[in-house]
């Protein structure tokens, strides 16, 4: 009888205090270190580079562009998408390994934007791929951005990465 | 023999490609036998949404056409309507658009310097760049409240005059006051001021740039005799700008076809020997002392002269806010311009300034309606681009970086 | 060289052909047949008192909509404002088009006498209109014409790589003829159960933002 109030009470409570905090460290891990695919499409692109760059400077945030999607964890959609990118964007965004977020950064690629009643411009890149955190602008300074990619890290710390359904 | 050759793709997501651009190689081994740009990946349809749109406010897409160099393409569109229109702009918005024309200028020639830099391996120079475009986007804030798509251009003039306070830094728990106080040094002025101090230190900043490249033994190993291309083909090819003057023609529309008051204005044009990267590179980076000169003359010039940026008439300018109040015209003024625009006549018209890539041009087709008929934008990239494929056979497959660097490539006016 | 001297050089250089001379906006513009555009042009690069050595720019234009209003008030007791609805026009692929239904400028530039001009020509009496390339000539033509072969549809006869540039692969249609929508027909999407994108019918409408008014009056 007693025995299994005690069952009943781990169930409740849910996993244990060594479960969350592996999971604490391991989301601590992951949020200090996303690193983007450079998916530079358009004009907001020159603004990831600013806030790469000298000023603004992400790497003290732990965010390093790299190349290549095989070694990256977050995608930054930066500019128009069009029709005819829309497929290689895919194929970009499946080349990633999980874990992977993505951030549509700027008005084009948050729904259309100014190209919104264009005939060849895919209204907003939701369409297409999930998106995690939707940055404003047109284009969004690069304050806004790495405003942007501080609330992926709070969504990222929130997430439940050894604990499953 | 084309049995051994091996098609590559390249692109379109490359960090090397300058946005994107896919190309189709034929390679023999690391030689480029043929060379298949597709481009289109940015296509957005411009000029079609130009139509379905009144004439003001197209402007916007202009700055969204070459994003690196905003203001310049804003330029031919507003110059193509006053010559629809017939007005000449006061003296002193001429001068603002030039200095701005000159500031846009040195804003490409550094990105396109960080970026084809970076892309030949010399990563700190992308660094150095990139705190300059800083300071000249600082001064695109403080004049049209946007970093980067400005639309600040108008036609009759410019959207006001030059501000007399820049922003400033604040002092937070991370920054302590002094060096708040440090970093506002040259931001207690007028942005007039502030554009003069940057132009004082700007020659330094070019030199620090070339002591990085211009003699380094790896920068020459990749861009000398790289990408040759003769005058005659140069001509033949459509090239314009910085792309023909490496090639050794001395063409330059501000020198040659004056537009605004580059006439009044003192400064050399560059001019390259062997058309080979190197030499376009040593072009942009003389155009952007030039560029530097230009500023300064305009600097003294506004300083000196005060007066109206925008014409006085109030089908193209909007009226005050204090006359709108009290007078019944003034509100109809502002009403029709803002709900419905101004009619520009009937006729065509192909205006073209020199763009830092070259002759951006417009042409422009009006019936006599509020929105433009029929808008055609001439990228000086487009026929950059077409020439690519020529350009990059017999060489190897990491001199097409090197080509694509030069051409100074921007897909958002070749795809528009 | 001032227009009216430029006028009378080329009115002198080209004897012999069609050649309507007009002055406007600072510019000369010439319009010529479209059957001799390629001769024509052969002169203006070789005869040495022009020497029109560059071909800036090659713009199609589609003349369907010419002076059309949305807001005519010509019939508005009958039928109400018709106020920028567009009606959907479906192109018929046998159509016979105008015969001045698309017009083709050519900028060109001499650098050696630094004078610009522009041809202007007309093109439609056939489907698909077609024209004479002149990249032989200038051989920066060639992807102002593919372009132009790609949003407007003109054939460049003698054009040696004739594609689609600008649009998607396998699109359909001319997307800056006046009759296709501005929204397009297709948008993409990506699918789920096929894991791929596709393509489905536009689900947006055409709102237009400011009709389109036409003032004579200066």
């Amino acid at each position: 009888m007693g025995l299994n109030q005690d069952k009943d009470l781990i169930d409740d409570q849910g996993p244990g205090f060594v479960v969350t905090s592996i999971d604490k460290l391991v989301n601590w891990a992951k949020s200090g270190s996303v690193w983007p695919v450079t998916f530079g499409l358009a004009c907001c692109a020159i603004e990831m580079m600013h806030s790469g760059a000298s000023r603004y400077d992400t790497d003290r945030f732990g965010v390093v562009y790299r190349p290549s999607p095989r070694q990256s964890d977050v995608m930054i959609v930066a500019g128009t998408l069009v029709n005819k990118m829309a497929p290689a964007l895919r194929k970009v965004y499946d080349q990633m390994p999980e874990p992977k977020w993505v951030i549509s950064m700027g008005s084009c690629a948050n729904g259309g934007g100014y190209y919104h009643h264009s005939y060849s411009v895919v209204r907003g890149c939701d369409q297409i791929i999930p998106v995690d955190i939707y940055v404003p602008g047109c284009p969004p300074t690069a304050e806004a951005l790495i405003n942007g990619i501080i609330e992926l890290k709070n969504k990222i710390k929130k997430e439940e990465s050894i604990i499953r359904g | 023999m084309t049995s051994n050759n091996l098609k590559l793709n390249f692109g379109p997501q490359h960090p090397a490609a300058h946005g994107v651009m896919r190309l189709v190689m034929e390679m023999d081994g690391e030689v480029v036998v043929g060379l298949d740009p597709h481009i289109g990946l940015l296509h957005r349809g411009t000029e079609k949404l130009a139509e379905i749109k009144p004439f003001n406010h197209s402007i916007g897409y202009m700055d969204r056409m070459d994003y690196v160099s905003m203001m310049c393409c804003e330029h031919p569109y507003i110059l193509a309507i006053e010559k629809l229109l017939d007005v000449t702009p006061p003296l002193r918005a001429q001068y603002i658009r030039v200095m701005f024309d000159e500031i846009t200028r040195i804003l490409n020639h550094l990105l396109w310097l960080g970026c084809h830099g970076l892309d030949i391996g010399a990563m700190a120079l992308f660094l150095y760049c990139f705190r300059e475009r800083e300071d000249l986007l600082d001064c695109y804030e403080a004049v049209s409240g946007a970093r980067m798509h400005a639309t600040y251009y108008r036609p009759g003039g410019v959207y006001r005059d030059l501000p007399d306070s820049m922003p400033k830094y604040k002092a937070n728990k991370y920054i302590s006051e002094k060096k708040v106080k440090k970093l506002n040094y040259n931001r207690d002025g007028s942005l007039l001021d502030f554009i003069k101090d940057f132009t004082d230190r700007f020659p330094s900043h070019v030199d620090e740039y070339e002591t990085l490249l211009t003699d380094n033994r790896i920068w020459k190993q990749r861009t000398v005799d790289i990408g040759i291309v003769t005058p005659e083909r140069a001509i033949q090819l459509g090239f314009t700008g910085a792309m023909l003057r490496g090639s050794g023609i001395a063409w330059d529309l501000r020198r040659k076809q004056p537009y605004e008051v580059y006439n009044e204005l003192d400064f050399k044009i560059p001019v390259g020997v062997n058309g080979d990267c190197y030499d376009r590179y040593l072009v942009r980076v003389e155009e952007m002392r030039q560029s530097n000169l230009i500023i300064q003359q305009c600097i003294k010039w506004l300083e000196d002269n005060p007066g109206p940026v925008m014409i006085d008439d109030n089908k193209l300018a909007t009226p005050k806010r204090s006359s709108m109040k009290h007078d019944m015209e003034s509100l109809i003024y502002h009403f029709k311009l803002f709900t419905e625009g101004y009619s520009v006549p009937e006729g065509n018209v192909y205006t073209a300034i020199e763009h830092p890539k070259g002759e951006f041009g417009v042409f422009l087709m009006s019936d006599g309606a509020n929105k433009p008929y029929r808008l055609k934008i001439r990228a000086p990239s487009f026929p950059h681009l077409a020439a690519i494929s020529e350009m990059s056979k017999g060489h190897m497959l990491a001199d097409v970086v090197s080509i694509i660097g030069t051409l100074d490539v921007v897909f958002g006016e070749i795809d528009r | 060289m001032d227009n009216q001297t430029l006028i009378n050089c080329l009115k002198d250089k080209l004897v012999g052909f069609d050649i309507q001379y007009s002055e406007s906006n600072d510019s000369v513009t010439i319009e010529v047949n479209k059957t001799n555009i390629v001769e024509i042009c052969k002169i203006l690069k070789s005869e040495s008192s022009l020497l029109f050595n560059m071909l800036i720019d090659v713009c199609a234009i589609d003349y369907l909509a010419y002076g059309d209003a949305d807001w005519k008030t010509l019939d508005a007791t009958n039928t109400g404002f018709s106020r920028a609805v567009k009606k959907t026009i479906i192109p018929d692929p046998d159509e016979h088009y105008d015969e001045k239904r698309f017009g083709i400028f050519y900028q060109l530039l001499s650098i050696e006498n630094n004078i610009r001009l522009s041809i202007s020509t007309f093109t439609g009496s056939d489907n698909p209109p077609t024209i004479d390339s002149v990249n032989g000539i200038w051989n920066s033509a060639n992807w102002f014409e593919r372009e132009a072969f790609d949003l407007m549809g003109i054939q460049f006869k003698g054009h040696p790589d004739l594609r689609r540039i600008l649009t998607d692969y396998g699109f359909i249609g001319h997307p800056f003829r006046k009759d296709f929508p501005t929204n397009g027909n297709l948008e993409v999407i990506y699918d789920e159960d096929q894991e791929k994108v596709i393509y489905k019918p536009v689900s947006i409408t055409t709102r237009p933002g400011v009709p389109r008014i036409i003032r004579k009056d200066k």
